[in-house]
């Protein structure tokens, strides 16, 4: 593995030096698995975002036109979340590994727990309130 | 795999934003360009990464690939932004 404490970054420079500064390069496979990680969690982003988009387009039938903007607009705000944390999530792995520090606990687990139990929920009871 | 399993789930979205354009007009249709153009932008860099990730565990030294993942990040935030807009001030058109 490269040291890159000696000489400010190594191959890293530009935008990449600025955000990745310090520590040692970790293994490649490493890099390349918190990569996959990341993209796990965009997909997932992108998930709450087209179910977002299909309460709002695809339930107007169903839900009452304020129930269906509620959970359509809970759904984008957990996507935007997840999307966010997403990439800090990916740059305090990061970072951790190239200082060989403990790997941080992801909040955006906790965030997409809470968020989906909750529009779960919002949904299990307009089913069953809901008049036949 | 990762980052066409990716342009997979863009071009759903983008299928998915195409039902909001009879009731939103030329705003879904930004959030449906929006996403092909990422998903476009993700196929054609594809083999670059591919490229980078085997020389880099072949040379066992890699930096990480900040701008695309800064990139994608962004695109959904933004598709995520432009998604609320959308269903909080757009008004519907009937």
């Amino acid at each position: 593995m490269q040291d890159l404490t000696s000489h400010g970054g190594g191959g890293r420079t530009g935008f990449s030096g600025r955000l990745l500064r310090g520590g040692t390069e970790p293994d490649p496979r490493f890099t390349l698995a918190n990569e996959r990680t990341f993209l796990a969690w965009i997909r997932t982003s992108l998930a709450l975002l087209a179910g977002g988009v299909a309460v709002e387009a695809f339930m107007a039938d169903l839900f009452a036109p304020e129930l269906r903007k509620t959970v359509a607009v809970l759904l984008l705000v957990l996507a935007l979340l997840i999307g966010g944390g997403s990439f800090f999530r990916w740059l305090n792995v990061e970072r951790s590994m190239r200082r060989k520090d403990p790997l941080p606990l992801p909040w955006i687990a906790p965030v997409l727990a809470i968020g989906g139990g909750l529009v779960a929920a919002i949904m299990a009871v307009f089913v069953l309130v809901r008049p036949a | 795999m990762a980052w066409g399993r990716t342009t997979l789930s863009l071009t759903v979205a983008a299928a998915v934003f195409l039902r909001w354009m009879p009731h939103h007009g030329w705003f879904a249709g930004t959030l449906v360009a929006a996403s092909v153009v990422t998903a476009v932008a993700i196929n054609l860099t594809r083999k670059r990464r591919f490229h980078r990730a085997i020389n880099g565990v072949k040379h066992e030294a890699m930096t990480p690939d900040v701008a695309s993942i800064a990139a994608v990040a962004a695109s959904v935030i933004i598709l995520a932004g432009l998604g609320i807009c959308t269903v909080l001030l757009i008004p519907v058109e009937q």
